[in-house]
This record gives C-alpha cells, sequence and structure tokens, in this order.
C-alpha cells in the first residue's frame, strides 16, 4: 500500500497534473459560484479535454471541478442569499444573516476552511474505508430508502420557520409537485397536461432557482428604496480572510458535518442533496445554543459547509468501489473513468499500479487548490455587494436565466422558475419558508418510488419496512426526533 | 402590525388548489401491479393533507386580519408594489423573447429596463435635469449593452455553455 | 476555458485541425444530446467530439436537452433547420419513445447519417444469488414468487426489452423499474432484485468485478467484449437487439453534408482513433451508414413497437 502511494504521488507531482487539477478546480469554483451552474456541468465541460490524458491527470482534473464547485456554492448563498446548487440551501441559513450584519467577509473565511476540513476528512476516510462502506451502501434496498427518506422528512420540522404547521405544509407543496410527471411504478402520465417537458417530471433547479434567488429578488425589488442605501463601508473587507482557528473551535459542528457528509453522501441517489441539512439539523440539536442558529451563528456555516465537501468524497465511495454513481456529478465523473478505462470496482482498490492511490491524492491536492484559490479570491468575491444594488438585481436575474437555460435549453423550465419564484416569494411573506419545498421535492420521489417498489418487490406485503433493521433503525429515530421537536416546541410556547 | 389581506388569502388559495388537486388526481388512469398503490394514492393523499393543514391556518390569518386595526400603508408602499410588478413584468418579457430575438439583444433590452425601471419607480428620473435624464439612460444602456456581451462571449467561448444566438 | 485548460496542460489531443476545403462546415455545429450529462449518450458523444472535430475542422457545441426521457431534445431536433448545423446524438431511446406513443414524431423525421457503436442488451444475476442461468430464472420464475427484474425507468429501452424477455421465454417475471441503470445495478449487487436487464456498457464495470454475472445477451452472436456471455439465441429463444449510437439529422439535410459526415466518421473509424475508447465504454464499434442503415433502423423500430405491447398508449 506503501509503495501504492508512493507510485500515486510520482503521478501527482508533475507540473502538467499539478496544472491540470488546479485548472479543473479555478473551473470548478467559477461554475459553482454561479446560481444554476454545477460540478456536474463543469466536469462534463472538461470530459473532452480528459481524453488523451493520463489517467490520473485527467480524473486529477475533473476531481477538481468537483471539489470546487463544492465550496464556492457557498459564495451566493452568504452574499445575496441565493443557493447555487440544493447542497448549498442549508448555507443560506446562517450564512445570509451573518452577511447582513455586515459580517459577509467572515462567513466566507469560516466556510472555505470548513469546506476544506470536510474534503481532507472525507478522503482519508475514502481512502481507508471505501470498500466496506460500500458494502453498507449496497445493503439499503426499497424499504431502506423509504426509511432514510422518511428521517429526512424529519428535518423540515428544523428547517421551518416561525410555524412548524406552514413549514409542514411548504413540504407537502414540495412532495406534491415531486409527483408531476410519469409515475415511477406504472409509467402513467401525472398531471402533465401534454406538456413534453414535464414528463419527467419538475427539474430540481429551476425549482431552486426559481424558489431561492428570483423570490429573493422580487423580495429586494419590493424592499428597494433609494434613500436608504446601504454604504459600502458596512460591508466589512478587512475581515475576509479564511479562519481556520474560529473554525476549529467549533469542533463540534465540523464533526457534525463530516460524519452527516461522510455517511449520507455515499447512499446513491439519497445522500447527495440532504447530507448538508442533516449537518445543520444535528449541529442545532446536540448544540448548547440551538436558538442562534440561523441568526448568523458561526457553527451553522462550519456544520454545512464542512458536510458539503464530506459528501462528496462520500459520494465518490460507491462510485469507485461498485461503479454506481450517486448523483449528476459523480455519473459525468464515471463517464470520465470509463473513457481512461478505469473500471470502478473492488479490484480497484486491489490495484498495485498505484492508480486509485494517485486519485485519492490528486483529490486531496484538488482541495489544497480549492483553499488556495478560494483564499486568494475572498475579498473579490466581498465586492459583488458592492454593485450598486439595481445593477446587482438585473445581473442577478440574467444570470439565473444562463444556469436554468444552459442545463437543459429548454424555455419551459424559465417559466417554471418565475412560477416558482412567485411561490417563494409568497412562501417566504406568509411564513411557510422554501427550504421545506425543496426537501419534499428532493425526499419526495425517494420516498413514494421506494414505497411502491418495495411493496411491489414484497408482493403488497408492508411489514418488511418494519422488520429489516436498517429500516427499522431509521423509522425509530425518525420517530425520536418527530417526538423530541414535538414537545421543543411545545416547551417554547408554553410561557408565551 | 400591518394589516395584510394577503396572508389569509394565501391560505385560501392552497384550499382551492389542493381540493383541486384531489379531485384531479382522482381521474389518473391505472395500471394493475400486484402489490401497487396506484398511482393516484400520493397526490390524494398530499393533497389531503395540505387541505387539513391550511384549514386552521386560514382560520388562524383571517382571525387575526379581522383584529388588526385598518391602518394606512406605510410610506412608499405603492412604490414597492410597482417595483415587484415590474420585476415580474419584466421577468415574464425577457422569457418570452428570449430564444426569438436572441441572447444579446433580449438581454441588454431587459437589463436596461430593469435598471431604468428601478430610477423611474423610485422617482429618481424626474429629479434629473434634462442632461443628467440623457446621461442616467446612457449609462444604463452602456451597462446593459457590455453586460449582454460580455456574458454571451463568456458563456458560449469560454465556458461552451449554448445559448440562443 | 476549455482552450485555456487545453494550452495549460499541455494536452495535444485539442489541437485545432486546419480548415478543411469543402464548404461545409463554416461554423459551430450543434449536437443535440437528448439526456443529462454523464448518461451512455453523452458519454459517447462527447468521447467522439474531438476526433470529429478535427476530420470536420469545426468545433461541436454538445447541447444536452434532457426532458421527457429524450423527447424534449429529439423534438427539438426534428423541427430545427436541415442545414446540418443542428445534429442529434441518436440511440434507441427515439425508437422507444415513438413505440410508446409519446412523441408527435417517428423515425421518418430523421436522416440517419452513420450507426457508430453498439453494445448488447444482457441480463445478468448475483454471482452470489441462488439463480446461475436463464434456464434456472425461468423455471424458477413459474412457481407462486414471481421472479424480481429491475430495469432502468418505466418506457426505457432496457424496461421494454425486459418485457421482450419475459414475454418471449413466458417467464412470470416481475419488472420493477428503477430511475436508472445504476440504481438497478445496485439493488442487484445487494440482492434486492434477482437479475437485471440493462445495456451491456452499463453493465460493463458490475460484470468485469464479478460481482454480476450475464447469463444471457442479445446479438445474433457471441460477442469478443463478453466471451462468457451465451446468447438468447443459442439458448433457444428468438431475441436479437442491440443498443446502438450514432448520429441523425432533421429530414431533409443536404447530401454533401450527409457526406461530409460520413468521411469523417469512416475515416475515424479506419483509423481505429475510436476503438479504444469505445471498448473501455464498454461498446464495440460497428459502424452503418446509407440504405442498410434505414433498414437496420425500421428492423429496430418495429422489435421495439412489438415489445412495448400493451404499455403504448
Amino acid at each position: 500500500m506503501i509503495s501504492g502511494y508512493l507510485d500515486g504521488l510520482e503521478m501527482v507531482l508533475q507540473l502538467g497534473t499539478l496544472l491540470a487539477i488546479a485548472g479543473g478546480t479555478l473551473l470548478g469554483i467559477i461554475m459553482g459560484a454561479l446560481p444554476g451552474l454545477t460540478s456536474a456541468m463543469a466536469i462534463a465541460l472538461l470530459l473532452p479535454v480528459t481524453f488523451g490524458m493520463p489517467p490520473v491527470m485527467g480524473i486529477g482534473m475533473l476531481l477538481g471541478a468537483l471539489c470546487g464547485a463544492g465550496a464556492s456554492g457557498s459564495i451566493p448563498a452568504i452574499l445575496l442569499n441565493i443557493p447555487g446548487t440544493p447542497s448549498s440551501v442549508a448555507t443560506t441559513f446562517d450564512g445570509f444573516p451573518m452577511a447582513q450584519k455586515g459580517e459577509a467577509g467572515r462567513a466566507l473565511g469560516l466556510s472555505i476552511v470548513a469546506s476544506f476540513f470536510g474534503g481532507v476528512a472525507s478522503m482519508v476516510i475514502l481512502s481507508l474505508l471505501a470498500p466496506p462502506i460500500a458494502e453498507f451502501a449496497l445493503r439499503f434496498g426499497a424499504a431502506e430508502y423509504f426509511s432514510l427518506s422518511i428521517f429526512g422528512l424529519v428535518i423540515i420540522a428544523s428547517v421551518a420557520g416561525k410555524s412548524l404547521m406552514k413549514g409542514l405544509i411548504a413540504g407537502l407543496l414540495g412532495f406534491f409537485a415531486s409527483t408531476i410527471g410519469t409515475d415511477p411504478i406504472t409509467g402513467v402520465g401525472r398531471f402533465t397536461f401534454d406538456q413534453l417537458s414535464l414528463l419527467t417530471g419538475i427539474n430540481l433547479l429551476p425549482a431552486l432557482i426559481g424558489l431561492f434567488a428570483v423570490s429573493q429578488v422580487l423580495k429586494d425589488a419590493f424592499e428597494y428604496d433609494p434613500s436608504a442605501r446601504l454604504k459600502a463601508s458596512e460591508h466589512r473587507v478587512d475581515i475576509a480572510r479564511p479562519r481556520f482557528l474560529e473554525t476549529l473551535k467549533h469542533w463540534r459542528a465540523l464533526m457534525a458535518g463530516i460524519l452527516s457528509g461522510s455517511i449520507v453522501g455515499p447512499v446513491p441517489g439519497a445522500g447527495g442533496s440532504i447530507a448538508s441539512l442533516v449537518a445543520y439539523d444535528q449541529a442545532r440539536r446536540f448544540s448548547k445554543s440551538p436558538d442562534k442558529f440561523g441568526t448568523g451563528h458561526a457553527p451553522g456555516i462550519v456544520s454545512v459547509e464542512s458536510a458539503n465537501n464530506a459528501l462528496l468524497g462520500g459520494a465518490l465511495i460507491p462510485t469507485l468501489a461498485l461503479g454506481i454513481p450517486g448523483e449528476a456529478a459523480t455519473a459525468v465523473l464515471l463517464g470520465g473513468l470509463m473513457i481512461q478505462g478505469i473500471t470502478p470496482g473492488p479490484m480497484l482498490f486491489d490495484n498495485h499500479d498505484g492508480t486509485v492511490y494517485g486519485i485519492f491524492l490528486a483529490y486531496l491536492v484538488a482541495n489544497a487548490f480549492m483553499l488556495l484559490i478560494m483564499c486568494l479570491g475572498i475579498k473579490v468575491f466581498i465586492r459583488v455587494l458592492m454593485v450598486p444594488r439595481k445593477q446587482l438585481l438585473a445581473s442577478i436575474l440574467v444570470f439565473c436565466f444562463i444556469g436554468v437555460y444552459g442545463v437543459d435549453g429548454d424555455t419551459f423550465n424559465l417559466y417554471l422558475m418565475l412560477g416558482f419564484g412567485v411561490l417563494g416569494y409568497f412562501l417566504n411573506r406568509y411564513n411557510f419558508g422554501t427550504a421545506p419545498v425543496i426537501l419534499g421535492l428532493i425526499l419526495g420521489p425517494i420516498a413514494e418510488s421506494n414505497l411502491r417498489r418495495g411493496l411491489q418487490a414484497f408482493q403488497g406485503d408492508w411489514t418488511p419496512f418494519f422488520t429489516r433493521p436498517i429500516s427499522l433503525t431509521f423509522l425509530i429515530i425518525a420517530l425520536l426526533l418527530l417526538v423530541i421537536t414535538i414537545l421543543q416546541n411545545y416547551r417554547a410556547r408554553r410561557p408565551a | 402590525m400591518e394589516r395584510d389581506l394577503g396572508k389569509p388569502l394565501f391560505d385560501l388559495v392552497l384550499l382551492i388548489a389542493s381540493a383541486a388537486a384531489f379531485v384531479h388526481a382522482s381521474a389518473l388512469p391505472n395500471i394493475d401491479i400486484v402489490g401497487d398503490l396506484s398511482p393516484a394514492f400520493f397526490p390524494q393523499l398530499i393533497s389531503a393533507a395540505v387541505f387539513v393543514l391550511a384549514t386552521p391556518c386560514f382560520i388562524n390569518d383571517l382571525r387575526e386580519w379581522r383584529s388588526t386595526a385598518r391602518g394606512d400603508h406605510p410610506v412608499g408602499h405603492r412604490r414597492a408594489v410597482a417595483q415587484w410588478l415590474l420585476v415580474v413584468a419584466l421577468t415574464l418579457g425577457y422569457t418570452l423573447v428570449f430564444e426569438r430575438l436572441g441572447y444579446i439583444p433580449s438581454t441588454a433590452v431587459f437589463t436596461f429596463c430593469c435598471v431604468v425601471g428601478f430610477t423611474v419607480t423610485s422617482g429618481g428620473l424626474s429629479a434629473l435635469s434634462m442632461g443628467g435624464k440623457v446621461k442616467a439612460l446612457a449609462a444604463a444602456a452602456l451597462f446593459a449593452v457590455v453586460l449582454a456581451s460580455s456574458v454571451y462571449y463568456v458563456f458560449t467561448e469560454l465556458f461552451d455553455i449554448p445559448l440562443p444566438g | 476555458m476549455k482552450k485555456l485548460l487545453g494550452t495549460l496542460t499541455l494536452a495535444a489531443a485539442v489541437v485545432a485541425a486546419p480548415a478543411l476545403a469543402a464548404d461545409y462546415p463554416t461554423k459551430k455545429i450543434d449536437m443535440i444530446v437528448p439526456f443529462s450529462a454523464g448518461g451512455g449518450n453523452d458519454t459517447f458523444i462527447r468521447a467522439l467530439q474531438p476526433l470529429l472535430e478535427k476530420r470536420l475542422g469545426e468545433d461541436l457545441v454538445i447541447r444536452n436537452i434532457p426532458g421527457g426521457g429524450g423527447a424534449v431534445g429529439m423534438s427539438r431536433a426534428v423541427s430545427s433547420r436541415a442545414d446540418g448545423y443542428t445534429l442529434l446524438a441518436a440511440s434507441n431511446a427515439m425508437l422507444t419513445l415513438e413505440a410508446m406513443g409519446n412523441v408527435a414524431f417517428t423515425h421518418d423525421d430523421f436522416d440517419f447519417i452513420a450507426k457508430v457503436v453498439e453494445e448488447p442488451y444482457v441480463i445478468a444475476v448475483n454471482s452470489d444469488g441462488k439463480y446461475k442461468d436463464l434456464k434456472s430464472l425461468v423455471s424458477g420464475a413459474t412457481s407462486d414468487t414471481p421472479i424480481r427484474i429491475g430495469s432502468s425507468g418505466v418506457g426505457s429501452s432496457a424496461y421494454i426489452t425486459a418485457r421482450a424477455v419475459a414475454d418471449i421465454t413466458g417467464a412470470n417475471f416481475n419488472l420493477i423499474p428503477y430511475p436508472g441503470g445504476s440504481e438497478a445495478i445496485s439493488a442487484a449487487m445487494g440482492n434486492h432484485v434477482d437479475a437485471v436487464v440493462l445495456g451491456g456498457s452499463e453493465l460493463r464495470s458490475a460484470l468485469k468485478s464479478g460481482r454480476l454475472k450475464g447469463v444471457a445477451m442479445s446479438y445474433a452472436e457471441r460477442s469478443d467484449s463478453l466471451p462468457d456471455v451465451p446468447t438468447f439465441q443459442e439458448q433457444g429463444y428468438d431475441l436479437t437487439l442491440t443498443v446502438w449510437r450514432g448520429i441523425a439529422a432533421p429530414k431533409g439535410t443536404p447530401e454533401a453534408v450527409e457526406q461530409k459526415w460520413v468521411e469523417a466518421i469512416k475515416q475515424i473509424v479506419a483509423e481505429g482513433a475510436y476503438d479504444k475508447t469505445a471498448r473501455n465504454l464498454g461498446t464495440e464499434v460497428s459502424p452503418l451508414y446509407g440504405e442498410k442503415l434505414d433498414e437496420f433502423i425500421d428492423h429496430s423500430a418495429e422489435v421495439m413497437s412489438a415489445a412495448a405491447g400493451d404499455l403504448a398508449k
């Protein structure tokens, strides 16, 4: 193994490889920071370039894009309250309030360092434990996925705003939206109204951009008041620097993020989007001051951002160990691996030519480049806030259009984005919140299709959902969390 | 607290929409598969749950609305609504012409209208002298053209992301 | 960025080729991929992209238009101008959509330029499971509990092929649709289903690692890429189908354009430049052009529409 790492190191420490990784990371950071552009797009864009490169160089470049985009999604989330990807939704909870206090630089500094630690920790876990974790992920059948999604849906209670009931309604709205499209089991069209674009259901991206970015622009437009101009000096640039010590001080939140990312991340199809929300939920539950979460509290940012990059390492586990990609970005990455002639699977880890170790090390290097580039850029990012409001609002919408149109070239999704924007505006205005909608939209199909798939496989028998150990465990945890939440809610309300 | 009819009204919309969705879902076709719940099961379950949860919200919000004294809207409310509608209308228009006009013209027009629109609704334009007006419009036009063409160049040439030509 | 990185990394593969003499192409060519990035169709064309760009002397712009299981992108291709500047990365999905009756176009609305690669459909079982071959699957399925067969989404070509397998073997298969191939594979590895029916390239790493075992595949004869997997034909079932990928254009595209493309692809095939990549992706280069291609497409469309059967509206 040590000789494997030495061989791998030799492959990574070459000028061309290092430059390729740096270039990939830079592209990932840029694409990740623009709302709507995703790491999957960055990787797809680089795929033809890797053709003809040695494996570690090509894969290293793709991993750089993955890592960069994973970290930079926090930039618009913190500065503008606009998450570019589902996994940075939770970054807005504390990142944006902190920025509104004039401490955007501090929020960015925390998120960069937390991303870095999350990425490195998950690389270590990936290199040591990938095969057993992948085996564990295989034990997830329909029953387990269903219970996992129920566990995830309980988080709605945590991210709901002032009213638990309205938060639940928002979650249900997202769940309902997810049933639009071709029915996953029978193939019957549901609520498609003969619209081709709806056959595969509502796309997550226009919904996300609409609910968060467009609704935020509408709110800003409503509140736009030229006489009350925010002074540029209120945003302190001098505090914009990476915050190593402060991040480490919140080690509990950091651990919550790393563990959630590494445990939930490897579950194909489910982990990517919810790991950071799970991390936020856990960090808040085990905090001594849960009330401070949502007000610009540092541990909130640390937990989410460390989870965000830890889940990338987690998602690489089934991709490398089984050849099963969890979501879009790793699916494109898998294409890159196959073009290179690298066959994912257990024997990849027994391979003695050092390629797999080279890939691990390349991922580590990508994290280092991410840290470096983000640290160099931090004072630049923050200047976005100094763009005059009306120009900024127009530019945000322009970028939203590119993100939504660029992914699938379908104007229908632009209308969908605007519709979700208006809906999101009212949901926020009347205390329903928009984060539960996204959770419902992501987890809804997992819950529905796996419940029905399970019932089909078990011939209509419900008991396996309660007798299979992993499934039962998730259900019990979900029930416990639900009871605790209701009790806390009840207690919080009584004195008032 | 500001008296806001929109709050109970939004709940009412939810009630009506969930009822409509429930009815629509009951008409969904089904294909019999052993053990499977029908395609209509979840849409009906969810819309029923929304209806049940939204009912108390509606009653609460309506009560709150009736008990809040009728007060004047805060200063600038009309302007705020105008700005909100402006953005919705411009975004809708932008979507309509996005593919037809091509990227650079549609984006430049949209950006220009946005910036100028905000200046107009906030009363900033009428406060300016003739020369100032021309200057402000020219600045907005310049910003719009530069933004549209640079974004187009960066995304199509450097990032290979296709935009309507 | 791509060009910048290319220079940065000294990747010799992306050097711009000198302009070709003939008129076409004089500007960038849009290549519609009717699926999202990362799918088989997308990887196929992205790997081919640099080779094609070199021979055509112009950039290919890959447009992923994924909605509707390919329907949105293909409809867009049908309605584009037939001038050779909008092409489609075509595959079986076109024929299954047509068979399902969900779309307004048929394969007759396209000019097929070339078939480039193909792969078989494979039915595979868990190597440690109780079924070892097609015979035991079929005989096991006649008892009370049907055999659980995983496949990708309802209406996908793999799902329709699974139905065709069920029909032709007469076995009691419980077809369980998964959102995509990888979910079905992971279900088979975890013993949540008894077997899967998927395209050979999706199954490649699972078969190569020995986790899954192919028990039958849909070529007419055994293939070098999967020498150990017997065909349906040799096991007594008349089922021949392939997953193919190639290039199509909207109907009425000029003959000269088609010639240019056929030449470029013939050249790539002759030089063997794509062989290794195709093999790595679990496919084989098996080019087909002109009338033979049209016959092949017509035949595949018939088989698909028969297999879709009562699924179709």
